[in-house]
Order: structure tokens, then sequence, then C-alpha cells
């Protein structure tokens, strides 16, 4: 039953990522790239979580950074250890942060909408946190790498079912 | 009810442990034999577990007297005292102007409203029905911008002399609410009125927190973009000041009932860890460790225990643990996983919520984890937080479509929705009365 709830997920997964594969070109163009978070400031200055350009009305709001360079890493719920799918991917993301060595990068951590903020801001800073830590594993420099969890805030899909979830379930990675 | 209910209610108010418990355990209330938790030895006796019936009350409209505009402030003056009143989980409230009382009334209340150009004078009188006599009168006296806020303390008066305890009609209630992809902090009175924007930050606000006097909200934004970070601003409105944006998150933050301190999770050491700063959130004391995650730290009323989540069993449960971090303790046991610790103003309760397949149910214990009870259920329910005198607790749920503000008042009354101007409404806090002031010693 658990084997094959767990082949399930990880059938999933897989289907979301070549899902996304395809997809990526088109939505890059529907969706421009947000501006990468703002380096790191003093306090009390204006603040630069992107802007959503539109609007409140919109159910659907572009996620937070679109990149097609590097490979998301999908997550089990309420889990933060590295799936099969999720080490290729960072596998993928490795070999691209070796051919660019001068690219940084941040990993943004992400959780779905079930479970509280809280909980899942840390839960979103573990997974974003694994993620760094198989990347310098594999060889990259943790310097290159910095870390931002977003717990529920900012969802890759903005619907509520399993669906949804799987895709909002990851560490992020975005070129800065 | 009968009309013998007043004299157990304002005699608990003030009897000592073991009285209360025999008159919870007379009353049927569950808890009354195990009120203890007493190993924890951070428990005051709850006199207000709301279990117990409630006292049928009369609010009589206000005379009016001196200018012309007495009457219409009165009408208004009326329906604030009925709604404060029967809002409080104590009375159930007739409105003279409205309803047929029941045969069997406790007490009126009532009394007159007059203006004199700018100045308001209230007198506002309480006459119990059995003892066939006027229990309570007082004068309040004000401007016509303060009505609301003389009301409020009538009414509070009125609850002090059947419960022993004042009411919390001057109580405000902050939460977060979605604007488009990003979260504001707002303000309002308990009833919903006065409503205030706090940040306007075009960013994160999230978990406001308030002080114990209740002059500042803790919360978390992430509006210097990178990533969450724990700022304090005026409860009344102000400049927001960071408190903590050390490496990693920066989340959950609550003052201690002293004020002096603040326990937070924050991850500069790697891990999501409690830790304890002090009110300016310096001198990090990390007092978790675990690989896990540990957050959502909820103070004892006390200030020596520290309620949190972790989920270093397998899922996330709620947890005990000493202010120093010692003597740890699993506090729920539930199926689903449980979060959100919120412990009870006189430390006899915890709330916490435990997850079903759409959402979570609000969940009440004893301050050892016994005694759990069903608070609400239904769609989710989350963000469960007390008000000052432990009678109700609020909470976000999205019963009947968007996530809004409901308030139970822990009996078998259903939860009444709070109005948020119509804004979708998350992660309320519930403020201290006003004048209140840290508690102790820590």
């Amino acid at each position: 039953m658990k084997n094959l709830m767990l082949r399930r997920v990880l059938l999933s997964g897989v289907l979301v990522l070549s899902v996304l594969a395809v997809g990526c070109a088109k939505k890059s163009v529907k969706a421009p790239p947000t501006p990468p978070p703002a380096p790191p400031q003093e306090h009390a200055t204006p603040p630069t979580p992107p802007k959503s350009d539109t609007g409140t009305e919109t159910p659907t709001p572009p996620p937070t950074n679109v990149s097609t360079d590097f490979q998301p890493a999908f997550f089990d719920l309420d889990s933060y250890s590295l799936r099969e799918d999720a080490r290729t991917a960072l596998d993928a993301d490795a070999k691209l942060l070796r051919d660019k060595t001068d690219a940084k990068l941040t990993i943004e951590g992400h959780c779905d909408e079930r479970g509280t903020d809280e909980y899942n801001q840390a839960l979103g800073e573990k997974r974003a946190q694994a993620a760094k830590e198989y990347l310098v594993n594999a060889g990259i420099d943790g310097g290159r790498i910095q870390v931002v969890s977003y717990g529920k805030e900012r969802p890759f899909d903005t619907g509520h079912d399993e669906s949804a979830w799987a895709k909002n379930r990851r560490a992020h990675l975005v070129s800065r | 009810m009968t009309p013998n209910v007043t004299t157990p209610r304002s005699r608990r108010a003030r009897t000592a442990c073991h009285a209360a418990a025999c008159l919870a355990l007379l009353l049927g209330m569950p808890g009354g034999a195990r009120i203890a938790g007493a190993q924890t030895g951070d428990v005051r006796i709850d006199i207000s577990s709301g279990a117990g019936k409630r006292i049928p009350l009369l609010v009589e409209s206000l005379q009016t007297g001196g200018d012309a505009t007495a009457r219409p402030t009165s009408v208004i003056a009326d329906t604030v005292l009925a709604n404060d009143l029967a809002c409080a989980g104590v009375f159930d409230v007739s409105r003279a102007w409205t309803d047929t009382p029941p045969a069997e009334l406790q007490a009126v209340v009532g009394g007159k409203w007059t203006v004199n150009g700018n100045q308001v004078r209230l007198e506002g009188e309480v006459h119990d029905l059995p003892a066939r006599r006027s229990i309570f009168s007082h004068e309040y006296k004000g401007t016509l911008r303060d009505q609301r806020r003389l009301v409020h303390q009538f009414a509070d008066d009125v609850v002090l002399q059947f419960t022993g305890e004042p009411g919390i009609s001057q109580t405000r209630i902050a939460f977060s609410a979605p604007e488009g992809r990003n979260k504001e902090l707002y303000v309002m009175d308990w009833d919903g009125q006065n409503l205030q924007a706090l940040t306007r930050d075009r960013s994160i606000a999230l978990s406001p927190a308030f002080s114990p006097e209740g002059s500042l909200l803790l919360f978390t934004s992430y509006r210097a973009g990178t990533g969450p970070q724990i700022y304090v601003i005026p409860s009344a409105g102000g400049k927001p000041f960071l408190i903590s944006g050390r490496t990693g998150i920066n989340t959950s933050a609550s003052y201690s009932p002293s004020g002096r301190e603040i326990a937070c999770t924050l991850s500069l050491e790697g891990n999501p860890e409690i830790y304890v700063l002090d009110a300016r959130g310096g001198s990090p004391q990390r007092i978790t460790s675990s690989r896990a995650i540990d957050t959502s730290p909820a103070w004892s009323p006390t200030g020596r225990e520290i309620a949190f989540t972790s989920d270093r069993g397998g899922g996330f449960q709620v947890y005990v643990m000493d202010r120093e971090g010692g003597n740890v303790r699993r506090l729920t046991y539930e199926v689903g996983n449980t979060d959100s610790p919120a412990w009870s103003p006189k430390g006899d309760r915890i709330a916490f919520v435990s997850r079903t397949g759409a959402g979570f149910d609000i969940n009440v214990c004893r301050a050892d984890g016994s005694g759990v009870r069903r608070v609400a259920s239904g769609d989710s329910n989350e963000n469960p937080k007390w008000s000052p005198d432990g009678r109700h607790l609020v909470f976000a749920s999205n019963r009947g479509g968007s996530f809004g503000l409901w308030v139970s008042d822990l009996d078998d009354h259903p939860p009444r929705k709070l109005d948020t101007g119509g804004r979708v409404a998350l992660s309320p806090a519930w403020s201290p009365r006003p004048g209140a002031s840290g508690t102790s010693s820590n």
C-alpha cells in the first residue's frame, strides 16, 4: 500500500517534470521573469519582493521566478528529503553550475498551501537547504548559493488539488 | 438557568482551587476534576471554561436626556451594549426593543444616555431580578468621539459583576490580509469597528503577536526582500523596526508574558530552531536542538514554559519544554499532525490545530495534554488565539468560502464571524485589555 502510494507520488513527480519541461518555453513568453530578489540590504528599506503586474483580480499570478536554466527539485508532503527525481534535477543543475563558474543563484524553498505559515516557512527553509547541500556535495561552492524560504506564499500553481500541491512543494533555483 | 447560578459564578471567581474544581464537577464541566495539569506547576484555575450555562439578561433601551443628538446616538449605544454582552460568552441576551424576553430572567441592564454638546454621560445600571435590587450602577463620561468606548467600559463592568473578571470588549484584533500576491497587516476593534491598515509594504506580512501591554505587534515580513524577518510595529500604527534579520528564516515571534524576551524561530545555525531573544532582538539563546524542524513557540502565561511544534517524531506534533529548553515532553498524540499551540491566559489549557483531509480542526486540551476537545471543524480552521479572559478563541477559517476570522465561545454555541470589512483575513492576534501589563517575573 505504502509502496504503491510512493510509486504513484514518484510517477506524478515525473509527470509534472515532463509537463514543466514541455511547458517551459511557452510559460516564459506568457510570464516574463520577475526581477530577482534584491541583494541583502539594511533593514527598513523600501519593500522589494516582486510586485504582481497583473493586479489583484487575477487568480493565477505568475510564479516568483521563471527560470528556464535550472530544474526545480520537487518534494513529498511534509518532506525535505530529496527524491530520486529531485536528485536527477539537481545533478543537471550542478552540471550547469560547473559550466557557468560565475553564475550565482538563490534557492527558494516553497511549500503547498496545507500547513501553517510558521511550519511552512521552516519546511521551505529545510527544502532549500537540502537542495543547497546536495549541490555543495556535488562540488559547487556554497558561497554562490543563497537560500530563501517562501513557505506557502509564492505557489507555482494556485490550484487546490494534489496536482497543484505537487508543483508547489519545491526547491526553486533562480539565477541572481 | 436558575437564579442561584449567579452566586456560584461570582464565588467561583474568588475561591481557592479545590472549591473551584468541586464546583466545576458539580456543574458537570468535563475538566473539573483534573483542572490540574498540576505537575507543570504553571497553572491557574480557570473560572471561565464556558461549559456552563448562560445567564438570561435583558438589555433595555437607554433613556435619553440633554440635546436632541442624544436620541440617535443612544440607539447606537444600545446596539453596541447588547452586542458586547451577547458576545461575552456569559449571557443569553434579549434586546428589549426587538426580543420577547424569556420567563426566567436573571438581570436587566439599562440606564441613561445624556448628551450636552460634545459631552456624553452614560449612567449604567444593572438590576438583579431574583434579588430585586440594583447590583451595579456607574457613571461613564466622555466625548461623542468616545461614545463606543464608554459603552464598552460599561459592558466590561457588567461582565465583571457576574463573573468576577472584566469583559474583553475594549480589546483589538490584528490580522494578515491577502492583497494580490502580498499580505498586509490590519488591526481593528474586536467588534470589527475602526479597521486600520498597519503595513503598506506591498510585501508579505504574517504572524502578528501583541506585546503583553498591547502597544506593539511583532510580525514576520519579507519587506527587505531577503527572506522572512521579524519586525515590530506600534499597534496603533507607525513605522516597523527590524528585530531579527539574521541569515536564514526569522519567524514565529512572540513576547514573553513579561515583555522582556521574544521567542522565535531562526535558522542562523542551519536548522530551524527555537531561540529566545531579548526584547530588542539581541543576545539569541538557542533552546532547541534537534535535526528536525522546531517552530511555532507559544509561551505559558508564567513564562516558565514554551509549547512548540516539531517533526522530530515523524509527523509534526506539539511539544512542551521549559523556558531553558529542558524537560521536553510531547503534548499531542493526534493521528493527524498538530501545530499552532496557543496557551490559555490562565495556563490551564492549550489550543492547537490538527490536520484533517481538507485542512485543520481546532482542539483544546489541558496543559498536560489530556482531555482533548474539538472546538471547530469543517473546512479549515487555523491559528487559534485566546481572548485575554480565556473565554474565546479567535481563528481563521474558510467555512463559507474565503478565509475570515471566527470566534468560538468554547461552548455549544456555533462560532460567529468577525466583520473584517469584507477582507479576506488570516493569522489573527488578540490584544490584551487596555491597561494590561506584563504579568510575571521572567
